[in-house]
């Protein structure tokens, strides 16, 4: 019954209290919002340098072929020699060296050339079909699958570069062998094949120059039409890998990852003893033209750098919520002055004090309850929007369903503790009201 | 049935009230008249508990409400004492019936929807029951304050100059729906007033002087 009249009251004066809730609501969503990215962003981070720790690549910024090799998320640095680099990947100080070939992407999603070990670092199994064992055979992440409903046995071209607008490679046709199985990290969002179709592709791309032999071909999107294209191509411009005769129906003349003078984008090094993860950066830069980087140094300067921006929001959010508390006072203390005929009443009714102490608070706390539950929905509502843009920039995104229940916890004990210490003073004077006075000047 | 013997009252460094001693049994009507500033409305907050006395007993059908503590006069005064103001004052988000029920709940714990609607039918208001007070006239509130203050079924009806207010015409119909009712209730009624037009209609009358 005092609850009930708590929520008509609040709901008497709707103005002051859709200030209240409102002020309230923005904070919470805002903090809300953080907790959920902060923790989610740090654990997509995080998952996918398991196992990485270090990455060699080409000379630039470090940060860059951290994001590029690791996150997919940047362009890469420039390519590395391939021969040079199988030098300090037999080094016995690696357990694992995984070597990524970037080339060209398939409406917006990378095509990495790689080796099996790949996959297996991420634990992303096949979930359908089988993994890539000829040139030119890929295994599509899950969520593109999902997104562009491939299946396997689908084919598709690719485009140059990174761009989903880039130059489309005609001339070579990417088969679907297999689909990985969701794992929340990178490959979901990535496809993948052996280094050599990455090779192949841009060795063709290069002799791709006869515009009108392509156009001779109407149907070039069978295989065997390109592939006798491609093997003019190829013979007419690379004579040193023309000798092995490019035909690719029975594989014979593919490249191989054997293939001499070839480049490659950056290895994920794993090491048997932390001794190589110190020394390596400077033996590398010392002695080639690569660069080792580290992932956990790197994104832990990444954190830093939005550390400062996730610190600033959060005071932000702070002060709103201050400032609505602020306004839960006002709101109270203003109303106490028409509504001590109220209390009165119900003291004169047969309401002890402890009750006019009781409805004030729950008055404010019903606010507070409010609020936050609005924020929460609201800040979950404001994550789907930034995980749909982000998915679509970065081919990364949230689970705005994930509830983190001890910093949400602790943030809904906040917001009670500020209704709380709002409605004090009110509430103390609504507990010492003089009702004889109060009738006696009424 | 209210009587009282010996009652003083002193407001921090002010004066030192005599109150004259009353009874009034159930069914029956006393008047407290005289003039502003003798301490009526005081005396009539001391009668309801609100106040405490200096000295003195005020026994309500054998319980002396002053030797009561706060928390059990409270409940006291919810169970056994009605009172009208000088102005009708409401819980004003609630409605008329919700007003009434409030009431009871406070005083019993248990929400009298059958009295209280049958109480606004006596006072000729039920089609204003789910109104909130601020949609009603001031003598339909009035009237209402008086279903309150008799929803419990109390053994002492207060009333604190419940007509100052009011038209000829309201103060009529308020004087005779508390007369008659607080018969129908077996209430004691103690009206505290100066208003001239009630005197009239009254014999029972104590004069603070």
């Amino acid at each position: 019954m005092i609850a009930k009249l708590a929520w008509r009251n609040i709901w008497f004066k709707p103005l002051n209290t859709i200030l209240s809730v409102i002020l309230l609501m923005s904070s919470v969503a805002i903090i809300t919002v953080l907790i959920l990215l902060e923790k989610q962003f740090e654990e997509k981070f995080n998952s996918n340098i398991d196992g990485v720790d270090l990455v060699m690549g080409a000379q630039g910024s470090p940060l860059q072929l951290i994001l590029s090799s690791v996150y997919q998320v940047d362009a890469p640095t420039g390519n590395i020699s391939y021969d040079s680099a199988k030098v300090w990947m037999k080094s016995p100080f690696l357990e694992k060296a995984i070597p990524l070939a970037f080339g060209d992407n398939y409406r917006g999603y990378k095509i990495l050339g790689t080796t099996p070990d790949y996959l297996e670092k991420y634990g992303a199994k096949i979930s359908e079909g089988k993994l890539f064992e000829h040139n030119f055979e890929v295994v599509v992440g899950n969520d593109i699958a999902k997104k562009l409903s491939i299946r396997v046995g689908d084919t598709f071209f690719g485009s140059h570069g990174d761009a989903a607008e880039g130059e489309v490679h005609e001339n070579e046709a990417y088969t679907v062998v297999g689909i990985t199985e969701k794992t929340g990290k990178v490959v979901d969002n990535l496809i993948i094949c052996n280094i050599p179709s990455v090779w192949q592709m841009h060795g063709s791309h290069e002799g791709h120059n006869h515009e009108e032999e392509v156009s001779q071909n109407p149907a070039h999107g069978e295989e065997g039409h390109i592939h006798d294209d491609h093997e003019h191509d190829h013979v007419a411009e690379n004579p040193a890998h023309g000798e092995q005769g490019h035909i690719q129906h029975d594989h014979e003349n593919d490249l191989t990852i054997d293939e001499p003078n070839m480049e490659i984008t950056a290895v994920l090094l794993k090491f048997r003893n932390k001794m190589g993860i110190v020394t390596w950066p400077r033996i590398i830069a010392q002695n080639t033209k690569m660069q080792v980087a580290s992932p956990a140094i790197e994104v832990n300067r990444l954190f830093k750098l939005f550390g400062i921006g996730i610190d600033a929001l959060q005071y932000l959010a702070y002060g709103i919520m201050l400032i609505s508390g602020i306004s839960i006072f006002i709101a109270l203390f203003n109303t106490l002055k028409e509504r001590k005929f109220e209390f009165a009443l119900l003291r004169v009714s047969g309401a002890g004090r402890f009750k006019l102490l009781l409805l004030v608070m729950i008055e404010s706390l019903l606010l507070c309850v409010v609020g936050f539950l609005f924020g929460t929905i609201l800040g979950r509502i404001a994550l789907m929007l930034l995980s749909n843009s982000a998915e679509d920039d970065f081919k990364m995104s949230f689970n705005p369903y994930e509830f983190i229940w001890d910093k949400e916890g602790i943030l809904f004990l906040l917001t009670i503790f500020v209704g709380i210490i709002a409605a004090l003073i009110p509430a103390i004077k609504a507990y010492n009201l003089n009702i004889s006075k109060t009738l006696a000047n009424g | 049935m209210i009587s009282t013997k010996d009652i003083t009252f002193q407001y921090p460094k002010g004066e030192l009230f005599h109150m004259p001693a009353l009874f009034c049994t159930a069914g029956n009507v006393i008047l407290i008249t005289g003039n502003s500033g003798r301490g009526k409305t005081t005396y009539l907050h001391i009668l309801a508990g609100l106040l405490r006395p200096k000295t003195g007993s005020i026994e309500i059908d054998s319980t002396d409400i002053v030797t009561l503590s706060e928390r059990k006069n409270d409940s006291f005064r919810g169970k056994n004492i009605g009172i009208v103001f000088q102005k009708p004052h409401f819980i004003a988000s609630l409605t008329i019936l919700e007003n009434l029920e409030m009431t009871s709940w406070l005083a019993t714990g248990k929400k009298n929807s059958a009295i209280a609607k049958k109480l606004l039918c006596q006072l000729g208001l039920e089609d204003h029951a789910s109104k909130l007070p601020s949609q009603l006239s001031v003598g339909q509130q009035q009237r209402v304050s008086i279903a309150r203050a008799l929803i419990n079924e109390p053994k002492v009806l207060l009333a604190d100059e419940p007509t100052s207010s009011l038209d000829d015409k309201n103060t009529e119909t308020v004087i005779e729906l508390l007369t008659t009712l607080s018969k129908e209730y077996k209430a004691a009624l103690i009206i505290v007033t100066h208003d001239s037009r009630i005197k009239e209609k009254f014999h029972n009358q104590i004069t603070m002087i």
